[in-house]
């Protein structure tokens, strides 16, 4: 499933003439439907005008829908600050690139969530690697590897399926419009992702 | 006067929950809760102890770990309680960003601790101040994480040491050879099972033979349980990991003696989650329905029963006896955690709420969570 929503009525119209993206100033929005099935969405404004444009891609998280479950439950609810980005993250189970998110507290008020990313499952290249493992950690094969830990996982094409380039649809929307230009640490930025409960 | 009030209000209390509609039954009293767990939690108050209910100095909790390690773990003898503490230097307000709250990288946020209470004398005690997560064994050696440095920070990895007490008294010596994010889960005899956490949480459960000899056991996997006699562990893998499985693997050489595809069994289990039990050949796991029940075999794995529960999902299940029909779990509803009495033969749990007013940190509710030590082999559970 790709989204290509507006948010108001006339957003269509307004983004063909939209001023420089430059301007804009973007955050991300992750609405939890299944673990398999829920939706990213980047939305812009172009201050001072309110109005919201978004671009939403079909995305993944957890492998159950109780928040609070460590390595299994989707990411929880609430506003998230983002605390860096990568366009060739090296990390022994996350590479690529990625948007890392601050840790946060599930819906017991105790239970810390953390070491949280937006990611798919690539090299640090941004390639792939398939081999003949039913699951390869850095090889986009099967609906299963929406799956995740508890992070928001984004498909992308693989030598041995036909998915979406989402992930690399929403790096573009991100640097395009409205998100930093930047790239490694980048403590508390204002892009920030809103999880709705 | 002041306690017929009091009861006046319980029984109000009890009313108006049992009129909500969760179902579960909710105890006011100060009594151990009868299809609650042998040793529970309610916010800070323990029962089942030996010596009756106490208070501790803190809630047992472990933000850190979630379920992936108990709460709190009695001694071998049932003398002590040793249990995981969360002191917040500032509030994190769950629903705003790090940002809106003004919170800045490497601002401390919290201390976690290890307490130590004495059911005899009554006294409480922090063990280690920046640690968290503990398996305690038969013969009294305690081990746990221990941070690099005491305090939890923004945006700055928690990462630190696994070290062993031969006693809680004696000094205490580093097993881990370099600093990770580790969550110390139970001994299997003389080794002590752990979980290395990377990026997204992704966990390995690994090994520790001894200082600076740490294995790993089960990439990607939980623990589920450690058999009784500590020789072997029951591993489980969700579907993030490929075709979701469980294995039973030897604590000593990591080689797998059964595994068991959960697609080629009935689809109400779906997958088994982390922190269950092994009681004789049954192991239980929390599965996506709710509760499943293996028989382990030599060389075999086979799904023995399973269970559907009306419930977002089901924690910690513990078999009650040896018959391996009888498990109690824990699970939450909107006011909090929920204790589970499920009986297999007749396929439905019994709900029960201990000391329903009780409130957890910020207003939130309170924690209710069975107590126990999964270490094997050992006297007690």
């Amino acid at each position: 499933m790709r989204l290509a929503a507006v948010a108001l009525a006339a957003a269509a119209a307004l983004l063909a003439c939209a001023p420089s993206a430059a301007a804009a100033n973007g955050w991300w929005t992750f609405n939890r439907n299944s673990n398999l099935n829920s939706t990213l969405s980047w939305k812009w404004t172009y201050p001072p005008s309110p109005a919201q444009y978004s671009h939403s891609w079909r995305a993944g998280s957890g492998s159950s829908t109780d928040e609070c479950r460590r390595g299994e439950g989707w990411l929880p609810g609430g506003w998230y600050a983002q605390w860096g980005h990568w366009n060739h993250y090296g990390g022994s189970a996350v590479k690529g690139r990625v948007w890392w998110l601050q840790d946060k507290y599930c819906y017991d008020g105790i239970t810390k969530r953390v070491e949280l990313f937006i990611h798919s499952e690539e090299t640090a290249e941004n390639g792939q690697t398939c081999t003949s493992a039913w699951d390869d950690p850095t090889c986009w094969e099967r609906e299963a590897d929406y799956y995740s830990l508890g992070c928001i996982k984004l498909a992308r094409p693989s030598p041995v399926a036909n998915f979406p380039n989402d992930l690399g649809s929403a790096h573009s929307y991100y640097h395009g419009y409205g998100g930093s230009s930047e790239h490694g640490d980048l403590p508390n930025d204002a892009y920030e992702l809103y999880v709705f409960s | 006067m002041a306690l017929s009030k009091l009861l006046l209000i319980g029984l109000a209390l009890s009313t108006a929950l049992a009129a909500c509609g969760d179902g579960e039954r909710a105890s006011v009293t100060h009594r151990p809760a009868a299809d609650a767990p042998a040793v529970y939690t309610v916010g800070a108050k323990v029962f089942g102890l030996d010596g009756g209910p106490a208070r501790l100095a803190s809630p047992p909790v472990t933000p850190l770990a979630g379920w992936l390690t108990p709460a709190a773990v009695p001694s071998a003898d049932g003398r002590y309680l040793a249990y995981n503490a969360w002191r917040e230097l500032r509030r994190d307000d769950p629903k705003l960003s790090w940002l809106d709250q003004g919170i800045e990288p490497g601002d401390a946020l919290a201390t976690p601790s290890i307490r130590l209470h004495d059911n005899l004398s009554g006294t409480d005690e922090v063990l280690a101040e920046g640690a968290f997560s503990l398996a305690w064994r038969a013969d009294g050696a305690l081990a746990y994480f221990r941070g690099a440095e005491r305090d939890y920070r923004a945006g700055i990895s928690y990462v630190g040491d696994v070290v062993v007490r031969p006693t809680p008294e004696a000094a205490s010596e580093v097993w881990s050879s370099e600093r990770g994010r580790y969550i110390v889960v139970g001994w299997a005899g003389p080794r002590l099972v752990a979980y290395s956490e990377q990026e997204g949480e992704a966990l390995d459960v690994v090994v520790f033979d001894g200082p600076g000899r740490m294995r790993l056991l089960a990439p990607g996997s939980g623990l589920v349980a450690i058999s009784p006699d500590g020789r072997q562990a029951f591993v489980e893998q969700g579907p993030s990991q490929g075709r979701p499985r469980v294995r039973v693997v030897s604590v000593a050489t990591g080689r797998a003696s059964a595994a068991l595809d959960l697609t080629t069994v009935d689809p109400v289990v779906g997958t088994v989650g982390y922190s269950g039990d092994w009681r004789g050949d049954r192991v239980v796991a929390s599965s996506a329905s709710g509760l499943a029940v293996f028989r382990v075999e030599r060389g075999k794995i086979a799904l023995a029963d399973s269970l559907r529960i009306a419930a977002s999902s089901v924690a910690e299940p513990r078999f009650v006896d040896e018959s391996g029909r009888h498990v109690k779990a824990w699970t939450s509803v909107r006011r909090g955690g929920v204790f589970l009495d499920c009986d297999f033969a007749i396929g439905a749990c019994n709900r029960t709420m201990p000391l329903p007013e009780t409130r957890g940190v910020h207003g939130f509710p309170a924690w209710r969570r069975p107590l126990y030590n999964p270490s094997r082999p050992l006297g007690t559970s």
